[in-house]
């Protein structure tokens, strides 16, 4: 078992490093563009020549990489161009909102597409699995940010039961926290159970044509006890496994959903970031923002093969 | 004799017609239809011009003069969002023509030359497969500069992970074909012969993934003109026209909901004639 | 040896009577007879086999008793008694009852046939937990105690594995066990040995014969293969293409098969070997079953058809309870020499 936890972490590390290589590339894809954005588009060439060798960025790109990753790995993200603040406490701060939003999201978009989606499986081929499978069509198109403003008019505007925005910490007020995490929440997961729903209905038709389906029904299982008991812990072995990737993009959505509620996660940071031209601060929430991706991602995988006793116990000798 | 559960296709003939396979296909289409209708003919079909102010009209109400009401500056929502149509599918049609370019290059060299180049672009492929779409286009764009055509590259670099699976699955087959019938046949023009066997093989999943991908594009455009990254004002584009209604919500709500459902729509159509081309053309489905 | 059926008893029912059942799916291209007219029992403390080609019916059969026939099938007509009990249009909730508890299945590939996901103890205890409500605790112990009776190894430590961590013939062994959990008057039983080596099916035969001995429970052996019937079975009924063509006791059909087709089976068996690959040797086509013929359905691949078997021949006595449905039998049976006799098919006789 720990074998299966150290080859998942072995892949990670390196996939980490790549993907802060990809995004430091993306950004500076285009040479002068960091002094531009923060002096302005007429800015002198001189200025801008200052201005690089001011924050050394006129130094060959790899030399800029390889500084800043040994800086960011002990927890220096540089200062922000806009006001010279460090970046790092920042995003040590906003860290835990996006958290709890993205697994708020992730409960949720589970909730939905768990039962649903066993649900469509077990009626395979009759009204129920149509119009589930109909359901997800629709719920998939949605645009998470146009559900988020439907859901603030509903029940921020109108029925005023919750808040349009703001953020007050869980610890210290749990009930005004809730409240203001809930629609954020459902915008995320909603759209996102969409595809769950389709993966975990996939899994569970493969699983109820499985020959131990039969032998439960041979024992005189009750329809309930076939699913709950047999079927579903099956299924989601490839549920998580396909699904882990969904999982992913559901996080990245925090970038716009933060942005629509006011809450002071790291995926506004990123928007934050582009918007003043901020660099460091864009480079270092989009890092972030990555690495709650992949490390969900990875997580995600380990939980379902863990979950598979064939990959847990190796077969005994005979 | 196998006891798994037969799988029995129950669908329902219409006069010779496999309504259930075609369904999807007619609704996506029509949807789909309806936009592109939007985008090539809005000046025709619009009542007004979308950039006709007047505020003396401003936020009011669908009525007979005004279909969809009017926005913050007196223009016609209804124009606007016929308009705004325009710019999702040029978006659309760039960064999903970008994506499969890129994509079927790429695709095509990984597969033909196999080894280190295989196996290095693909974990590329991968790489970039694995990041959510938006962060990758925002820092895209904060590169580039943020306008429309930056954002229709930007969003077609995504894509280029998905469309090079495909390409090289595709190239793998024929390649695989060319050197098992090469040993049994003589010349050159056999190559092309097979490549017109694979193709239509090939078109399918191909048109497939391109009408998900135009979803996913107009998605993405949305979001980023949402976020004031796209399409700029006064130039109509859903997501803009969202962001904006978003700020009257309280006086004028047909200013968030008419944008929002016009982009879900049309995703939805894109969605369904992906979903309706795979049913129609699956082989497993035909009885 | 003009005697009815050893195992039949006058005070009792049989265990298992199915009395002209058709089955028949709906299907694109038309309606699939898959079971045409069966019958057949089983009397208590008896074994019958049944044997035929894939697609001959058999298994189909052995589901409708459990009530588990794919979804498109449906029973068109006929009955099934359980102990006398009209059990064939029952709801499904009180067909349910029946399952694991009066009526056990023992499939073929008991590796597939084992959850993944949960250990034996808990799958072999199941059924005691889903019919007598027995807490897990209880149904746990009682599942290592049918593991060794069984007799599985180390039972109370492997009774916490999972089930890929068993070798095919214990895994087999977990399934009888699972079966036999309630006590069932009726075990059926699909090819359970064709995925096992020849040591191990060996092993599974003496159990459940074993098992008939000790509990007198009747079993239904679905198999293909002549060898196994030999060794095990009282009584056999040979299918084809959705019909009995004979039944009889097992000595007389191994020494003096009636019906054409029997014949052909054995004389392509000369040694212990499953019949399958020598029957595509035999000419001619099974018939379809959306597209029976009006005549007998053996006749196309039949050396002796004549002219009477444009008509469907109805089951003609041999002797005693030994029929078979063949037109030659009006008048002189006719019977084919052949070398090997029932000695040896028998496993035991040849290994010794």
């Amino acid at each position: 078992m720990l074998r299966l936890i150290a080859i998942r972490l072995a892949v990670f590390v390196p996939t980490l490093f790549a993907a802060s290589l990809v995004l430091f590339v993306a950004i500076n894809v285009v040479p002068g563009s960091a002094a531009k954005a923060a002096l302005g588009i007429d800015a002198t060439p001189q200025a801008i020549a200052r201005f690089e060798a001011q924050h050394g960025l006129d130094r060959p790109l790899h030399v800029q990489y390889f500084e800043w990753l040994g800086k960011a790995l002990s927890g220096d993200f540089g200062k922000s161009f806009q006001n010279h603040v460090p970046v790092g406490p920042e995003v040590l701060k906003r860290l835990p909102v996006t958290l709890e939003l993205a697994l708020l999201a992730f409960l949720i978009a589970n909730l939905i597409a768990i039962p649903l989606g066993a649900l469509a499986a077990f009626y395979h081929q009759r009204k129920m699995d149509t119009g589930i499978t109909f359901l997800a069509t629709v719920l998939g198109a949605i645009p998470n940010f146009w559900l988020a403003t439907l859901l603030i008019l509903v029940f921020s505007l109108t029925l005023r039961w919750l808040p349009a925005g703001g953020y007050a910490p869980l610890i210290d007020r749990p009930i005004v926290n809730l409240k203001q995490m809930i629609m954020p929440a459902v915008s995320l997961g909603v759209v996102s159970s969409a595809l769950l729903l389709r993966i975990m209905r996939t899994a569970m038709i493969e699983v109820l044509t499985s020959d131990y389906i039969r032998t439960a029904f041979a024992k005189g299982a009750t329809r309930g006890i076939v699913i709950w008991r047999h079927a579903i812990r099956n299924a989601l072995i490839p549920y998580l496994t396909v699904g882990a990737v969904e999982f992913g993009f559901l996080f990245g959505g925090v970038v716009i959903i933060e942005d629509i509620f006011l809450l002071p996660g790291i995926g506004s940071l990123v928007l934050v970031g582009i918007i003043n031209r901020d660099y460091p601060v864009l480079l270092a929430a989009a890092l972030v923002v990555t690495v709650v991706v992949l490390a969900a991602n990875m997580l995600v995988d380990i939980v379902a093969s863990l979950l598979d006793p064939r990959q847990v116990h190796a077969k005994a000798a005979a | 004799m196998s006891a798994a559960l037969t799988p029995a296709t129950a669908s329902v003939r219409h006069h010779g017609v496999n309504w259930r396979r075609w369904r999807l296909l007619a609704i996506g289409g029509t949807l789909v239809g309806i936009v592109i209708v939007c985008a090539l003919f809005a000046e025709v079909i619009a009542p007004y011009s979308p950039y006709d102010l007047d505020v003396a009209v401003m936020l009011q109400g669908p009525s007979a003069m005004h279909w969809l009401g009017t926005d913050e500056i007196g223009r016609d929502v209804l124009s606007r969002a016929i308009l705004a149509a325009r710019i999702s599918v040029q978006v659309a049609l760039v960064a999903v023509g970008v994506g499969l370019v890129g994509g079927t290059i790429i695709g095509i060299v990984a597969a033909y030359f196999g080894g280190w180049i295989d196996l290095a672009l693909m974990r590329l492929m991968e790489l970039l497969f694995s990041f959510p779409a938006i962060l990758l286009a925002v820092i895209l764009l904060a590169s580039l500069g943020t306008s429309i055509l930056n954002a229709m590259l930007a969003i077609g670099i995504i894509f280029i992970p998905g469309f090079s699976r495909l390409a090289r699955v595709a190239t793998n087959d024929v390649l695989r074909q060319h050197y098992v019938d090469a040993a049994r046949t003589v010349g050159m023009g056999d190559g092309r012969i097979l490549l017109r066997e694979i193709l239509p093989n090939v078109v399918t999943p191909l048109l497939v993934e391109a009408a998900v991908a135009f979803a996913y594009a107009v998605l993405l455009e949305s979001a980023l003109s949402f976020l004031g990254l796209g399409a700029q004002p006064p130039e109509p584009s859903w997501g803009n026209m969202l962001n904006t209604g978003r700020g009257f919500m309280a006086q004028a709500p047909w200013l968030g909901i008419v944008p929002g459902m016009a982009m879900f729509l049309c995703v939805l159509g894109f969605n369904l004639l992906g979903d309706g081309l795979r049913d129609a053309f699956d082989p497993h489905l035909r009885e | 040896m003009a005697e009815a059926r050893p195992h039949r008893r006058a005070d009792r029912p049989a265990t298992l009577a199915i009395d002209r059942l058709r089955i028949e799916i709906a299907m694109q291209r038309g309606v699939a007879r898959v079971v045409d007219d069966v019958t057949l029992e089983v009397w208590p403390g008896e074994v019958v086999g049944v044997i035929g080609e894939s697609g001959s019916g058999k298994t189909m059969t052995a589901l409708s008793v459990l009530g588990l026939m794919p979804r498109p099938a449906r029973i068109a007509a006929g009955d099934i008694h359980l102990q006398g009990q009209v059990i064939t249009r029952l709801p499904d909730a009180e067909r349910r009852k029946l399952r694991g508890d009066r009526v056990a299945f023992i499939p073929q590939d008991a590796l597939r046939a084992l959850n993944p996901v949960l250990r034996v103890d808990r799958q072999v205890g199941e059924p005691l937990n889903i019919h007598r409500g027995t807490p897990w605790e209880k149904a746990k112990q009682r599942a290592v105690e049918l593991l060794g009776a069984v007799h599985l190894p180390h039972p109370a430590e492997r009774a916490r594995e999972y089930p890929h961590q068993f070798s095919g013939g214990m895994q087999q062994r977990a399934m009888i066990a699972m079966g036999l959990a309630l006590e069932p008057e009726l075990l059926i039983a699909d090819e359970p040995t064709t995925a096992l080596d020849v040591t191990v099916q060996a092993q599974v035969l003496k159990l459940l014969r074993e098992i008939r001995d000790t509990h007198g429970t009747a079993i239904l052996f679905i198999t293909h293969d002549l060898g196994v019937i030999a060794e095990l079975c009282d009584w056999v009924y040979v299918m084809y293409a959705g019909a009995v063509l004979e039944q009889g006791p097992v000595e007389r059909l191994f020494g003096q098969p009636a019906h054409p087709y029997t014949q052909m089976l054995l004389r392509a068996t000369p040694t212990v070997r499953t019949v399958q690959a020598e029957l595509l040797s035999i000419p001619g086509q099974i018939p379809q079953p959306f597209d029976l013929p009006a005549g007998c359905r053996f006749a196309d691949r039949c050396p002796q058809r004549f002219d009477r078997c444009a008509r469907e021949p109805p089951h003609i006595q041999v002797e005693s309870e030994h029929t078979a449905r063949c037109w030659l039998l009006e008048g002189e049976p006719v019977r084919l020499p052949h070398e090997s006799g029932i000695d040896a098919m028998r496993p035991s006789t040849r290994s010794g």
